[in-house]
């Protein structure tokens, strides 16, 4: 485990001048979104038996703590192919599946700031949520899949072009299609598909059932899915990293 | 005893043969230097001896045992000086060396010690605290040899380590890995384009040219096989180099010519000029 510890160390060591910066983007983001469609578009709208604000919440949770913690993609990239800080993991003696590791925490304490503050809003201004364990675990799998995201596309791609490129085809995409905005039962056929492909989409179900109490939203269904997806991710993660060569 | 023994090492990069078959032998406690221009195959023989590079043909022992790319037990014998400055920049000198530390197991007390052990080597005491970015590009390369023996490893290679410093920088660089050799009890792989370097710090100089090994011993060794004395003759489009046992001989040859001549003691580049009939161009 010394592996975890040393990679976490660093990640952690690496955001804590960036940490104000980082804290402030991750507020400013999903403030936006709250301003222009929940107290904007959305003032007097409702889906189902919820002001479309209480909807909304959860889906901010997810989208902006999901941009955080697939942040650490550009991070790891830069290590990897710039910096070449990663090549210190490579020659450790450690095992290949500890970079994994520790670049995930790293991933889920980045993905927390803004999961932390917008929960905080929610319940500071009165919004009903329920804080409970299964927002609890629900959330934690949301960040170790993007997390996963984030670093197998740090490692397979070999430019900045190409990350940029899997933001705009996928990532952008996966934030408007996938249960975050609107409910997505409510798109047009095709967009519903899309949207079904993207583990976004099973991520806030589970966390909106669970913050809000609709348990028709946490199915197991849903969490095998995310469960299956996140696992085949951690397996294609160590997978790229047992292959690691220098760059 | 042998610490490193490499046979019939070959690696490929698509269509380019990087390494064609290379053989060579590493004596415990010597520094062995790996002596050629650029693209020879150097850099990508030490990847592949610190497992950096994975898929390769041939046999590598560590002191008698083969050597696996994922054994740990290898990568703990190991301290590893890359070509280029990868610290990092944002960290302070105590921390990139905390890292690496933890990387290798080292914590708490035995962490704080080796740290103050290895500043204290290097030379860097008084910047423990500075943020790597901020040191000179020899103490970057000072920072990057101390996080290299933090662990005490029994084999440091170190890839052109002193590409891009200036001469005096140069120098004392050539004093620390002394140091490293002669107060630690490491044996040093150097790869270096430099002649000077090996001729130096070498006990051993393997010189490789176009991923194959031209020639293999001690540096005096070397020189012996091409001669004593080098006259260089200035012709008006190029320059030749004839070859001599005794100063006596080339002073003779230096009296018949009619163009401008110089006689020097060989080097280690006449060595790599009589084999390759090119000289080590970086």
């Amino acid at each position: 485990m010394k592996g975890v510890w040393a990679v976490f160390y660093r990640e952690v060591m690496f955001l804590k001048p960036r940490f104000l910066k980082v804290m402030l983007s991750s507020i400013i983001y999903p403030a936006l979104f709250l301003l222009a469609f929940g107290y904007g578009l959305g003032k007097n709208a409702r889906v189902g038996n919820l002001d479309y604000v209480v909807f909304l919440i959860p889906g901010l949770i997810t989208m902006s703590s999901m941009n955080q913690a697939y942040g650490i993609s550009l991070e790891v990239h830069i290590s990897r192919y710039y910096f070449k800080i990663f090549e210190e993991y490579l020659l450790a003696p450690i095992n290949r599946w500890e970079i994994v590791v520790g670049e995930l925490l790293y991933g889920i304490f980045k993905g927390l700031i803004p999961a932390f503050f917008i929960t905080l809003y929610a319940l500071i201004s009165g919004i009903g949520i329920r804080l409970n364990l299964v927002f609890a675990i629900c959330l934690l799998l949301h960040l170790i899949c993007f997390s996963l995201i984030g670093y197998v596309i740090a490692m397979l791609v070999k430019s900045h072009a190409d990350q940029a490129a899997f933001s705009s085809f996928v990532m952008v995409p996966m934030i408007f299609l996938s249960d975050t905005f609107y409910p997505i039962e409510k798109m047009p056929a095709l967009a519903k598909y899309i949207g079904y492909l993207f583990p976004l989409t099973y991520s806030t179900k589970l966390i909106r059932g669970a913050l809000l109490g609709i348990d028709s939203m946490v199915t197991f269904r849903n969490f095998a899915l995310l469960f299956t997806i996140t696992f085949a991710l951690f397996v294609i993660a160590i997978w790229v990293t047992q292959r690691a060569e220098v760059v | 005893m042998t610490e490193i023994e490499v046979r019939s090492l070959r690696k490929r990069f698509g269509n380019i043969e990087a390494l064609k078959g290379v053989d060579f032998e590493v004596k415990s406690g010597e520094i062995f230097a790996f002596l050629g221009p650029n693209g020879a195959g150097k850099t990508t023989t030490i990847n592949i001896l610190t497992g950096l590079i994975l898929k390769y043909e041939g046999e590598i022992f560590y002191r008698g045992e083969p050597f696996s790319p994922h054994n740990l037990k290898f990568k703990k014998l190991i301290g590893v000086v890359p070509q280029h400055n990868n610290v990092d920049r944002d960290l302070s000198v105590e921390a990139n060396l905390k890292v690496h530390g933890y990387l290798h197991g080292i914590f708490g007390r035995r962490l704080k010690e080796a740290i103050d052990r290895v500043l204290e080597f290097t030379g860097l005491t008084n910047h423990k605290k500075r943020k790597a970015d901020h040191l000179s590009g020899g103490m970057k390369r000072r920072l990057v040899i101390a996080r290299a023996l933090m662990h005490n490893p029994g084999i440091l290679f170190l890839d052109e380590p002193t590409v891009g410093l200036d001469p005096a920088v140069r120098r004392s660089m050539w004093d620390l890995i002394r140091s490293v050799n002669s107060l630690k009890g490491c044996t040093v792989f150097l790869t270096t384009h430099y002649i000077e370097e090996a001729e130096i710090l070498a006990d051993t100089v393997v010189i490789i040219d176009s991923g194959r090994v031209v020639a293999c011993g001690k540096p005096d060794e070397l020189k012996r096989r091409v001669g004593r004395y080098a006259l260089e003759i200035y012709y008006q489009d190029r320059i030749e180099e004839e070859f001599f046992e005794t100063r006596e001989e080339a002073l003779e040859r230096l009296k018949s010519l009619d163009v401008p001549a110089k006689i020097r003691e060989v080097n280690l580049e006449d060595v790599f000029l009589k084999i390759t009939g090119r000289r080590i161009e970086v």
